[in-house]
């Protein structure tokens, strides 16, 4: 059975903040560690972006308020009534609580009846997850309806609090990069979509040609992890692992930390990924319209509009679509973020391509989705 | 058919290899960590002895590698005697590349008969004799595919690796001038195998045998590795 994408939307928490006002939210842990941080938004290109905190580090939202408020948004605008939606699935890096799942809480703070539902828990490819496993549901004539929600509410973790005291804050006051990264990268946020086994009546539809959605864990160690601290040798130690929560904490165990070298080291493979899909006839990158790739950093584009070109398989750069600049990296929601911008766009038209890509640094995923536009049902 | 049909038809064949060839070797080189010899070296965890096979085990197939681009010249026929004459200059350039190894050998504490005189593992051989029975096939362009995948080893990971294993078993720059040679220079001849590239993948069927020259070869060089001291 086909399955369509039929209305999307998102929530962005509080008012955009510039580069110059993040650390009245973030903090400031040491005028050395801040001059870092310009330095890495000088590689990302993020201009703005959303928190889910206050100045004062306190917050009304968690991530699972975040993401029912953005499925509201989804079926504020559908055609279809709420009651008939048998599944959800939820996409995030971290919930608000270790235990039960994020989908639990979004599916309680929806007020909806009872559902199926999926916890999809990795970094930003867990949204693609999340799709897969929605569009399987409709596919398989399991449910008519299906809802798909990524949020992220990482900021909380960004505070001074989170890091002065701990191992990883050197005598100078600095961070390690590996910890500091992700302090000037990532954000808050949260988007969704409703999948269902029939195109809208009016407006604009996406139909879901296929997802991939491919781990190579088998050769790479994890490059962004958060809830273990690395041991001397290399090793990972699970927070779990140490003799208290106050030793894991102060070993640095609950910080989100990011393998920069690694990063660069994934590139090729996710690449190599894409031009499987080129090779083997999946994407026809000349045929692509709208290209929205979840890239994390401008320097990142860079690099793989290099090696794209270079083998031939390069979508031309004014088909990419993005809004990273404008709404920061959020993760798990970004791909939502970007295809309800582009939906809103004005721009799509009947009988386009879109091609999704979402890269995941976390132990190296690479998701992509071809979609086709449809407009009232055609 | 137009001329600007041919030169497109030209530069998508290009594009096509060099596209399959990036694949084999993104998957060769990042995969390369699953072999216990690398892996133990990317995490810190090399003894000595670990070096000094290492070189034994490449010595006795570098030892080959001018011979069999010798070869694969002489079976190059006059509609490809551009590529020939790069195939000449390239084994010219590597005809000696075994006495680094075993200069590099003697540097880190071996002796010189004992890398002399050990056979080729087991991989070595399957991997020699692939090279042998394709350089000796007329017109052998296949060859381009697994010049890339040694070369490009080279290029991007013989720098990086000597410089782990000078620091891991403090050892001079002459015992690591080999990798760290070619960590300089392979970038240069990546360069030049481009320009061949151009030169033999002027159809799909060329093309889909110079890539699937490259799969075999990433697995047998692979296989070498895998294989160290089991001769």
């Amino acid at each position: 059975m086909e399955v369509f994408i039929n209305a999307s939307g998102q929530f962005l928490p509080g008012e955009p903040v510039p580069n110059e006002q993040m650390t009245d939210y973030i903090g400031t842990i040491s005028p050395d560690a801040d001059r870092r941080g310009k330095q890495t938004l000088r590689n990302n290109g993020i201009r703005q972006r959303h928190y889910a905190i206050n100045a004062d580090g306190s917050t009304d939202l968690t991530v699972a308020e975040m993401a029912a408020r953005a499925l509201g948004s989804v079926l504020d605008c559908a055609e279809t009534d709420p009651r008939s939606i048998g599944f959800l699935a939820s996409a995030t890096t971290q919930n608000d609580f270790m235990v039960p799942g994020m989908a639990s809480q979004v599916h309680a703070a929806m007020g909806l009846p009872p559902m199926e539902i999926a916890n999809m828990q990795s970094v930003c490819a867990s949204s693609m997850m999340a799709l897969k496993a929605a569009a399987l549901q409709v596919a398989q004539a399991e449910h008519d309806a299906a809802l798909v929600c990524g949020a992220e509410f990482s900021s909380r973790y960004f505070r001074p609090g989170h890091y002065l005291g701990t191992d990883a804050v050197a005598a100078d006051g600095t961070l390690p990069g590996d910890a500091d990264f992700l302090r000037w990268t990532l954000s808050d946020g949260a988007a969704g979509l409703l999948l269902e086994n029939r195109p809208r009546e009016r407006g604009l539809s996406l139909k879901i040609d296929w997802i991939t959605l491919t781990s190579f864990a088998d050769r790479f160690a994890p490059c962004m992890t958060g809830g273990a601290a690395q041991q001397d040798d290399g090793s990972l130690k699970p927070w779990s692992h140490f003799t208290s929560a106050e030793a894991a904490a102060r070993a640095g165990a609950f910080q989100l930390r990011q393998d920069i070298d690694a990063l660069y080291r994934m590139l090729p493979v996710w690449l190599g990924e894409f031009m499987r899909l080129v090779d083997t006839g999946r994407i026809d990158p000349l045929s692509v319209d709208w290209f929205c790739c979840h890239y994390s950093a401008r320097s990142l584009r860079k690099e793989m509009t290099r090696l794209a070109t270079r083998a031939g398989c390069m979508i031309p750069e004014e088909r990419w679509f993005t809004n990273l600049y404008e709404k920061g990296n959020v993760g798990a929601a970004s791909i939502f973020l970007i295809l309800d911008d582009l939906l809103r766009s004005g721009n799509l038209s009947a009988g386009q391509k879109i091609l999704l890509a979402v890269p995941e640094s976390g132990q190296s995923i690479m998701a992509h989705a071809g979609l086709t536009v449809m407009e009232n049902g055609e | 058919m137009s001329a600007s049909r041919t030169i497109g038809d030209a530069k998508a064949h290009h594009q096509a290899a060099w596209r399959g060839l990036s694949r084999e070797r993104i998957e060769f080189e990042s995969t390369l960590v699953q072999v216990p010899i690398v892996k133990r070296l990317l995490e810190g965890n090399w003894r000595a002895h670990d070096y000094r096979s290492l070189l034994v085990n490449l010595r006795q197939q570098v030892i080959e590698g001018s011979r069999w681009i010798s070869r694969a010249a002489s079976n190059l026929s006059p509609e490809h005697e551009d590529l020939r004459s790069m195939f000449v200059r390239h084994a010219v350039a590597e005809h000696r590349d075994f006495r680094l190894l075993e200069d590099n050998y003697v540097a880190a504490g071996g002796r010189l008969e004992e890398i002399q005189n050990r056979p080729k593992n087991i991989g070595s051989e399957a991997f020699s004799a692939f090279m042998y029975h394709t350089a000796s096939k007329p017109d052998p362009l296949g060859m381009l595919g697994a010049m890339f995948i040694i070369e490009g080893l080279g290029e991007r990971m013989a720098g990086e690796w000597a410089a782990l294993i000078q620091s891991q078993l403090d050892l001079p720059d002459k015992a690591v001038s080999f990798l760290a040679y070619h960590g300089e220079n392979d970038s240069e001849h990546i360069a030049m195998f481009e320009h061949a590239l151009k030169l033999a993948a002027t159809s799909a069927e060329r093309t889909e045998d110079i890539v699937r020259h490259a799969r075999v070869v990433a697995r047998l060089y692979r296989l070498q590795l895998e294989e160290l001291d089991n001769v």
